[in-house]
């Protein structure tokens, strides 16, 4: 499934698997995306200049698109962040929240919020703006 | 060739030193001779917990300093035969010892004992470092409340940072009736953020703070539910399988009527 890639810097494209836990004081950062296998616990922090997925829980601070770019996006089987940034956006969850989903949700950049989705593999595509399409149309030639 | 494992927990206040007394204690009674090593210089805790102040003459800084033998610096235990105490300096701080020291002093200890305990300080400094350096295995304790997990969380990534085999999971403190109201953190919660293998749960128990100001471990008093889970914890360390406490096992009698007729 093709995801859009963050443009401009110089690893964009690149990923950083992370076969492991993310515990509190933890930090991860990568120039290009990072996925984590694993949970990003309390206390641990995920910084990319990309995308962030997480195939489990996130429970700590995440920071996509930390070079400026309001194209990236965060997807988690679980997302519960502590705080939520992409690019020079901040957000954190309501201080009295509803339950937490326990499903696949995505955050990214929509006129200027944070807007927080269910994720439906194969469905939903609204996240994949068209210039972003193209670009990565274009590169795959 | 005995086995080296240290008690941390990163936050200070949730019962390694009254784990380390209880489990050394408990694999003592088991038969086995067991060492435990106190490594919090300068607030040293164990030796009071054990009621043995009074025996001290040499410490652990004594020993690494070379101003005694190993064997003049351990306190023999006064209720059983086979436990010994090698206690902290109280003048000194963590800075007195280093990792090398200590790694040299559990190969020393190992020769001698089937268990070496090590009782860690609080925090992740110099005397966290120390404590695991000479360590082949590490209990984490923690209580079940948020501040307690994050750092047992912490210091789970330290010690897998430090290449240490997988540590096991002691809650301690856990209060069956708060958790049945949704008023505590029950043991899967904990479990799913820490994701290591439960060695066992300790209920509170007033008589902990009894048995700690008496100087005379839990585990020693029948009436003792925590002494009893110290106890259990002991039998899996010698991989023994032991089902954990019904915690619901010890409600009264009018708590048992309520339930009974539909108010509990």
């Amino acid at each position: 499934m093709p995801y859009p890639t963050p443009s401009g810097d110089f690893s964009s494209g690149h990923t950083l698997l992370v076969r492991r836990n993310i515990r509190s004081g933890q930090r991860v950062y990568y120039p290009g995306n990072v996925v984590v296998m694993g949970d990003v616990n309390p206390g641990g922090e995920v910084v990319a200049g990309g995308h962030v997925i997480v195939m489990g829980a996130l429970k700590g601070m995440v920071h996509a698109g930390a070079e400026g770019d309001e194209s990236a996006v965060v997807i988690a089987f679980d997302l519960q962040p502590t705080q939520l940034r992409i690019a020079g956006y901040i957000a954190r969850p309501p201080d009295k929240g509803d339950k937490p989903l326990k499903k696949p949700e995505i955050a990214r950049v929509q006129d200027g919020v944070v807007v927080i989705e269910r994720y439906q593999p194969g469905g939903e595509k609204r996240y994949l703006e068209p210039g972003n399409l193209i670009k990565e149309e274009d590169r795959n030639g | 060739m005995g086995e080296v494992i240290v008690i941390t927990s990163g936050k200070g206040g949730v019962g390694k030193t009254t784990t380390t007394a209880n489990l050394g204690t408990g694999l003592a009674l088991l038969g086995k001779r067991v060492v435990m090593v106190d490594t919090d210089i300068g607030l040293r805790n164990l030796d009071v917990v054990l009621g043995l102040e009074n025996r001290i003459v040499y410490d652990l800084v004594d020993v690494v300093e070379g101003r005694c033998r190993l064997k003049q610096a351990l306190i023999k235990d006064k209720r059983l035969e086979n436990l010994y105490l090698l206690p902290a300096n109280q003048t000194r701080d963590k800075t007195a010892v280093t990792r090398q020291q200590m790694i040299d002093l559990c190969d020393q200890l190992k020769e001698d004992f089937d268990f070496v305990l090590i009782d860690c300080p609080a925090g992740i400094e110099m005397g966290f470092k120390n404590a695991i350096a000479g360590a082949e295995k590490a209990l984490v304790v923690t209580t079940p409340e948020v501040a307690a997990v994050r750092d047992a969380d912490r210091i789970i990534g330290l010690l897998e940072a430090a290449e240490m085999e997988p540590p096991r999971l002691i809650i301690n403190r856990i209060r069956p009736d708060m958790v049945r109201r949704g008023d505590m953190m029950d043991i899967d919660d904990m479990l799913e953020i820490l994701a290591i293998d439960l060695l066992g749960v300790v209920p509170e128990d007033e008589l902990i703070v009894v048995s700690t100001n008496k100087g005379e471990p839990a585990i020693l008093d029948k009436r003792s539910r925590a002494g009893q889970a110290y106890y259990n914890i002991s039998r899996r360390l010698l991989g023994e399988e032991v089902p954990l406490l019904n915690l619901e096992g010890n409600e009264g009698l009018v708590a048992k009527l309520k339930k009974f007729f539909g108010l509990g």
